[in-house]
């Protein structure tokens, strides 16, 4: 598996039942999965648990992923989000007797192109530099929302301010996002 | 909801921070099949996939790797191994099952032949005894004592009747022809059933005039050469 393998030839490998594809898509994504694990469980036991049982998903379900329409990352970050967010919300005994099913998370739900970023990594340095510059409000909303999976409202009794506030720091933070990202928002 | 309404909604849709109500609204555009809608999520997919990079940076401890492609590649092998083995252990003892009782069933049908073997060569000789023309019949016993019939040819004996005690299951009763001299012949042992009822058929050629007595004692359950007990039961024949 070379290193420079773009994801559709990743995820047709691991389609294929190639070991070392699996193994390209954990040194590319393992990292970041583990990193937000921990952030969102605190607990890092767990995040080994989840982080073997995100690639045992890709591994057994990566017939359902369109490999012409390239994005691993995009949707490896997206189940590892809802996967933590589960298992942060649910008992242990809850978690081990059956995650939510992958088809019942809206990431099934989206197709991801070719056209845009491949690498998500590469994405998460240009968050991390527009994050940089947002305000401490902005960015503690964008976190609740990210990490604890908040809705705007929970956000706003959070953090007891009115819930316009909070969606105003949150579209201000999230326009300078997608700059960072797309270039801003599409007409 | 206009396009450009919706255009800064679709990330907070895809976190799940909206009200029900709006992300009901997208939802329904956008299983409408909306093409700007679709194109316009999937950006905003890569925009909330990317706010990963808020977390802080955890390397993985070097051992996880290892773990993840154990999980994958290990199981296959694995279970089918498994499931193999169970499979042929089952057959096996299936198998041993079976040929337990095979052999249980086959060593139980010669015994049940066995016995009804004797049976009825005991039957014939009993009919040969009872149907020639020379067979003469002693009945013996009295109240609350054994009672029955000798019957006697020069072929052999019938001695059949009820009332016997029963016996410790070392024990067994041997019928004895007494003469006028010399020791008693064994003729055989027997048991009474539960009822007390017993036969016992001596086919063998017999010198009628030399037997007086037949005799009953309870002997070790092999039988005995000799009567190693005082006869419960002397029928004389004279």
């Amino acid at each position: 598996m070379a290193a420079d393998d773009n994801e559709a030839d990743l995820v047709e490998k691991v389609r294929n039942g190639d070991p070392q594809a699996l193994a390209a898509a954990y040194d590319r994504y393992g990292k970041a999965a583990y990193s937000l694990f921990v952030r969102i469980t605190r607990d890092h036991g767990a995040s080994e648990d989840l982080v073997q049982e995100l690639f045992l998903r890709l591994w057994n379900r990566a017939h359902q992923f369109d490999p012409g329409r390239g994005a691993l990352g995009v949707w490896l970050l997206s189940v590892a989000r809802n996967m933590a967010i589960d298992y942060v919300r649910s008992a242990r005994t809850k978690f081990q007797a059956g995650l939510r099913p992958l088809d019942q998370t809206k990431t099934t739900a989206i197709s991801y192109k070719p056209r845009e970023p491949e690498n998500v990594i590469d994405n998460a340095k240009a968050v991390r530099e527009a994050l940089a510059q947002l305000n401490p409000n902005q960015r503690k909303a964008l976190e609740l929302a990210y990490f604890e999976g908040f809705s705007q409202a929970e956000i706003a009794a959070q953090l007891s301010e009115p819930l316009g506030t909070v969606k105003s720091w949150m579209r201000s933070a999230l326009e300078r996002l997608r700059k960072a990202i797309h270039g801003g928002v599409k007409p | 909801m206009t396009h450009p309404e919706m255009n800064e909604l679709y990330e907070l849709y895809l976190l799940g921070a909206l009200e029900p109500e709006l992300a009901r609204e997208i939802e329904t555009h956008i299983n409408e099949q909306c093409v700007y809608c679709r194109e316009r999520l999937e950006e905003a997919a890569v925009v909330t996939a990317a706010m990963n990079g808020m977390a802080e940076e955890k390397r993985p401890p070097k051992h996880l790797r290892a773990r993840v492609l154990a999980s994958v590649r290990a199981p296959k092998p694995a279970v089918n191994w498994f499931y193999a083995l169970g499979a042929l252990a089952a057959a096996c003892l299936m198998l041993v099952i079976y040929a337990g009782w095979s052999i249980n069933t086959a060593r139980t049908l010669r015994e049940q032949i066995g016995a009804l073997t004797v049976e009825r060569d005991q039957l014939r000789s009993a009919v040969e005894v009872l149907s020639r023309p020379d067979t003469r019949m002693v009945q013996f016993g009295a109240p609350a004592a054994p009672q029955g019939r000798v019957f006697l040819s020069r072929n052999g004996v019938v001695f059949a009747g009820s009332r016997l005690p029963q016996l410790a299951s070392d024990k067994t009763f041997q019928l004895w022809l007494v003469p006028a001299q010399g020791a008693p012949q064994s003729a055989g042992v027997f048991r009474a059933n539960a009822a007390g009822n017993f036969v016992n058929v001596v086919s063998r050629p017999l010198d009628l005039s030399r037997i007086q007595a037949v005799a009953v004692s309870v002997e070790p359950s092999q039988g005995s050469a000799a009567p190693t007990t005082k006869p419960i039961l002397v029928v004389s024949l004279g």
